[in-house]
């Protein structure tokens, strides 16, 4: 069902990108000299008719009059000119392309390889940039040039076109036009000299325009052509809402064998016919000669750019492996190529063709025929591989030798029979250090020796009873066994050991980039990370103020960009892929880009510098790269939405404060204030009519609110000082006992009927502290105590030093305050929140004393006090002074 | 109007601090002068010649500092400053300016009246010169000429820094006594951040006199700026 709606969502998307500046037009040919060019710039010509800001970027006349006449009153652009091995030539340029942005551009020639010195290394890479662009793109193409039908040009014509264009990117286009030409009168066109044929490939090209040849390609083009056509109505139809059948994945097996791209080519062709996704599956089972690698590498970067996905599996049962991901990936076809057949497998149905054909009786299973070349190759592979070195052949003559020499010794002692054991040993000794052919030889080379000099009739090589020829069996059974098994454990090992690795790597990158705390630690973790697994220069790049993008963290060391790296590093992060050294995109640059992409938004680019020189990273260490930068992308992305997140909370916490602030400040403001106005309207409307004592209620009213106000202005002013983390601390020798005193005596004018019982030390205790903040913490406690001081009862402070600490004590007869609140008291309108309850108190007070008391290194708590009422501890560090000189 | 009566000029920008300080001056029998700014004040110190200058620190033309340190360029008249709490160092600037005392706004008229009495006892005695070498109040005697302190008639015997700040302190009664002022004085001008010196020495002056420090009678804190002895 997913697979229905996938493709649904795929169909909408390629017709919203049709429909979206994604508008190619590719006008395909059969050869050259159908006629592309002038039916292209006709079809220019005409569009310009109707108003559309056409221009030329480049086109090929080649010096035909037809087609240089259609360019006459065209727009064109100005080529770039670049010297290449001592002669100038005319080259594409996008930069000017990109700048003009016309409507439509004509850009001739798709398949050409652009010389070293552009941005892309291909012009298809040039037109994809413009397309992505949001420009119209008119381009011609030969349908030789089409890569997945390049083996196809090949066997037809005998000539091998090195120039291909993905598939891939033919899909993009939205109209195919076929130009076509009946065989015959190219032919006649090619006699009168109007196909252009440079000089160098002339005598090819005449094999090449044969009318067999011309016909057998003209047919290949209608085929794209259609299968285009059919793809477009498919897509449409899905858009609409059609059903499709269910699109099975089409798997091929490669193993690294010289057929391994045409493989790859066929399963694209298979895949397109169907419309199936596809994926390319090579078995590692550990031991693979560099060739081979390099030969798998080659098939799987072909088919990243066919658009087919890559699948390394290891193991080492083949069959099995391919069996179960083909059964997980919901695969309906698998294509494998005719291995060479080994008789003896074949006869115990043993070879991979037949356990697939036995096993996998649910899927289709398609084998594709290969030409002879691949044996022969296979063949010399195979000679190359298995012979061995000569330090084998030489371990193996030693060992025979000492076992010789040990025979002749035991010779006394033993039975001939018992000897052949000292052989045996000998040549599993050295079959489980070597490779078959080694062994063979060393299994030769014992029988021969035993035989010669131990079995009797001694000194010949004739062979007397049974028990020898046994021995001959034996000696080559133990040997190819042995040495089998040995082949197959140390591929294991060697398999399992890279796979260990890699995941090791990815797991503790995993648990550092866990660790890290935000996006600056991330790309610190992930470029140390990248670094170490890879052994490069990584370095992590983000776009600075100026956009510009630079080299945030780098490990191990920091190292310069050139002028390509940059641009290949603002390619990449545009267009979300890898740029750089061993792409197709801005290869000239030192540093591989990839891009650092979360799920919405490219981090940055990750940028991996390999000593000068380094070949391209294999499929092991292309996809450890690509693991790991991707890890890091997530971990990026979720230090940005963590961050976002922290934001968000932090505003609403912000507001919740502004909020109780606001209500603060109105209620706390506005109580007094109307007290004030109304006892002095009051004094004036009644003045006279008021008898002395209630004229004196007035105005002590008037005078008392007026002192409240300055109270919570002052709270206020604190509050800000403290919430703008800019508490600039002025401190001060002071001794304890004054500021305790300077605070109570405050509190005394305040509240004037309430006993405040002072202890103080002894000794002169002396504070560093910023006396007004201190005295203006205490003060607030003493005003809490004192508010809620039943009448009559006293507010006692007790000062007194403790453990390097001045602790003062602030205790009320009060109701107490619930153990569940004492925490929250300090928090900011705690009071207010709940109303009116705390009576005239702001909420303000003890989250004002808390930060004063804070910004000194001291804490403020509630303490419970058995017996009710409330204890107020504020503790204080206690430094010495300078010196004791007084 | 009383010609004898006492001058006082208030130089204050807010209307409403010049009207009540008017009306409770007058209320005195004080002879007022009024002044908006800065200049004005300046203007009416130079022609009036007052007894005391009440000045706010914060004035619209000039910072109160300055014009304090233009009258004192030609005039020793007391000058009482009007200051915000938390603005300690502005006060200590002020004090080192050389204005006389100082009260933090919002003040209570009879605050402000006791201080303006205290400056004008002094003025009227010609500053410091004279200033009392005796004090006694029945409990505390203290004989600066002699060098003798007797807490209820028995002698007290101090060290000579603890009698050089008690007697820096007797000598300006009713007066606050900046704590740079203290420690210049009787430490040296090498010491005026050397607060701790003076906070020990006061904790063992208290000590000896038996002050209650959370309620001293005689060596009374001002916070941040320096001390009060009382006056008679």
């Amino acid at each position: 069902m997913t697979d229905t709606r996938d493709a649904r969502a795929d169909a909408l998307l390629n017709a919203v990108n049709a429909e979206d500046g994604q508008h190619l037009k590719v006008f395909l040919g059969a050869a050259p000299g159908v006629g592309k060019t002038y039916a292209m710039l006709a079809a220019a010509r005409d569009m310009r008719r109707q108003g559309v800001d056409v221009v030329v970027g480049l086109v090929e006349t080649h010096g035909r009059a037809e087609t240089s006449a259609l360019l006459e009153g065209m727009e064109i652009l100005p080529t770039r000119k670049v010297r290449h091995a001592g002669r100038d030539f005319r080259e594409f340029d996008l930069e000017a392309a990109l700048v003009r942005r016309p409507a439509v551009i004509l850009v001739d020639e798709l398949a050409h390889t652009n010389l070293p010195g552009g941005r892309h290394s291909r012009r298809w890479q040039d037109i994809a940039e413009l397309l992505d662009a949001g420009i119209e793109v008119y381009t011609a193409l030969n349908v030789q040039h089409l890569e997945s039908l390049n083996d196809q040009v090949r066997r037809i014509t005998g000539v091998a076109v090195r120039e291909t264009v993905p598939d891939a990117f033919l899909d993009r286009a939205r109209d195919i036009v076929l130009v076509d030409l009946p065989p015959r009168e190219l032919i006649a066109r090619l006699r009168q000299g109007k196909v252009y044929v440079p000089e160098t490939a002339a005598v090819a090209l005449e094999a090449f325009f044969s009318p067999t040849n011309l016909a057998a390609l003209r047919e290949l083009a209608v085929e794209t052509v259609a299968a285009h056509v059919d793809s477009d109505l498919r897509d449409h139809m899905l858009a609409r809402g059609g059903v499709m059948p269910v699109r099975r994945r089409v798997m091929v097996a490669i193993d690294g064998a010289a057929q391994s791209d045409y493989l790859v080519r066929v399963a694209r062709r298979i895949a397109e016919r169907r419309g199936a996704p596809w994926s390319v599956v090579f078995v590692d089972r550990g031991r693979v000669d560099p060739e081979r690698r390099e030969r798998v590498d080659a098939a799987m970067r072909l088919a990243r750019r066919l658009g087919g996905e890559e699948v390394v599996l290891r193991g080492h049962a083949i069959a099995d492996e391919l069996l179960a991901w083909a059964d997980r990936e919901g695969v309906g076809q698998i294509i494998v190529g005719r291995t060479r057949e080994r008789p003896i497998a074949r006869r115990l149905g043993y070879s991979l063709t037949q356990r697939l054909l036995r096993r996998a009786a649910h899927l289709e299973l398609t084998i594709v025929a290969t030409p002879a070349e691949r044996a022969r190759a296979r063949h010399r592979l195979r000679v190359g591989n298995d012979l061995g070195s000569r330090r084998e052949y030489g371990l193996a003559t030693v060992a025979t030798v000492i076992a010789m020499a040990f025979s002749f010794i035991a010779d006394r002692f033993l039975s001939v029979a018992n000897l052949s054991l000292v052989f045996l040993t000998a040549v599993l000794f050295v079959a489980a250090r070597t490779r078959m052919a080694v062994a063979v030889y060393m299994a030769l080379l014992c029988f021969v020796g035993y035989n010669f000099f131990f079995a009797p009739p001694r000194y010949t090589l004739a062979i007397a009873n049974a028990d020898d020829v046994l021995a001959v069996v034996l000696f080559l059974v133990a040997a190819l066994v042995c040495s089998r098994l040995a082949t197959r454990l140390a591929g294991q090992v060697q398999s399992l050991r890279a796979a260990q690795a890699r995941a090791r790597t990815l797991v503790s990158l995993g648990q550092q980039l866990a660790t890290a705390s935000d996006a600056a630690a991330v790309r610190l973790v992930g470029a140390r990370a990248l670094a170490r697994a890879l052994d490069v220069d990584a370095a992590m790049l983000v776009r600075d103020a100026s956009m510009t993008l630079v080299a945030e963290t780098a490990a191990p060391s920091p190292f310069e960009l050139t002028p390509q790296d940059r641009a290949a590093a603002d390619w990449c992060e545009q267009h979300g892929e890898p740029a750089g050294r061993f792409t197709d995109t801005l290869r000239a640059a030192n540093c591989w880009m990839l891009p650092l992409g979360g799920e919405t938004q490219a981090s940055g680019v990750a940028a991996l510098r390999y000593p000068a020189g380094t070949r391209e990273p294999d499929v092991d260490r292309r996809g450890l790269a690509m693991a790991m930068v991707q890890d890091i992308g997530q971990a990026l992305e979720r230090a940005r939405l963590a961050a976002e997140l922290e934001g968000a909370r932090v505003k609403a916490e912000t507001e919740g404060l502004r909020n109780a602030l606001l209500s603060s400040v109105s209620h706390d403001l506005r109580s007094p204030l109307a007290s004030m106005i109304g006892s002095a309207g009051t004094l004036l409307s009644y003045d006279e009519k008021l008898p002395a004592d209630e004229r004196h209620a007035l105005l002590q009213a008037i005078l008392g609110e007026g002192q409240r106000l300055d109270r919570y202005i002052q709270n206020l002013l604190d509050m800000t000082r403290l919430g703008h983390g800019n508490l600039t601390l002025h401190r001060d020798w002071i001794d304890a006992g004054e500021v305790v005193a300077s605070a109570v005596a405050r509190m005394r004018q305040l509240f004037p009927d309430t006993r405040i019982d002072v202890t103080l030390p002894k000794e002169t205790v002396l504070l560093h502290v910023h006396p007004a903040l201190v005295e203006q913490a205490l003060f607030n406690i003493l005003e809490n105590a004192a508010r809620f001081s039943p009448p009559g009862e006293a507010v006692r402070v007790v000062v007194r030093r403790e453990a390097g600490r001045l602790l003062v004590d602030v205790n009320d007869r009060g109701p107490g305050i619930p153990e569940e609140e004492r925490a929250m008291i300090f928090d900011m309108f705690y009071s207010v929140s709940r109303g009116d309850r705390g009576g005239q108190g702001t909420g303000l007070g003890l989250a004002i004393c808390r930060g004063m008391i804070g910004a000194h290194g001291g804490n403020v708590e509630a303490l419970p006090q058995p017996g009710g009422g409330t204890t107020m501890r504020i503790s204080l560090p206690l430094s010495d002074p300078p010196d004791e000189n007084r | 109007m009383n010609p004898t009566a006492p001058r006082v000029l208030v130089i204050d920008d807010e209307a409403q601090i010049r009207r009540f300080l008017d009306i409770g001056l007058r209320a005195e029998g004080y002879h007022v002068f009024l002044a908006e700014t800065g200049e004005q004040g300046l203007g009416l110190a130079a022609t009036q010649s007052p007894d005391v200058v009440i000045l706010d620190i914060g004035l619209p033309d000039r910072e109160g500092h300055d014009v304090l340190r233009e009258i004192r360029q030609w005039s020793d008249v007391p000058v009482l400053m009007l200051s915000v709490r938390d603005a300690e160092s502005e006060k200590v600037k002020a004090l080192d300016l050389g204005a006389n005392d100082y009260v933090t706004k919002p003040f209570g008229i009879q605050e402000l009246m006791a201080r303006l009495r205290v400056l004008l006892r002094q003025g009227a005695k010609g500053g410091q010169a004279d200033a009392p070498v005796r004090y006694d109040d029945g409990t505390l005697s203290v004989d600066l000429a002699r060098r003798e302190v007797f807490l209820d008639g028995a002698p007290v015997a101090l060290t000579r820094k603890e009698f050089a700040v008690l007697s820096l302190l007797v000598r300006h009664p009713g007066r606050v006594v900046g704590q740079q002022q203290i420690l210049r004085d009787v430490w040296g001008a090498t010491h005026t951040q050397d607060t701790h010196y003076l906070r020990i020495v006061m904790g063992k002056l208290r000590q000896k006199l038996g002050d209650d420090p959370s309620t001293p009678r005689w060596l009374k804190t001002e916070p941040g700026v320096g001390y009060r002895f009382p006056a008679h």
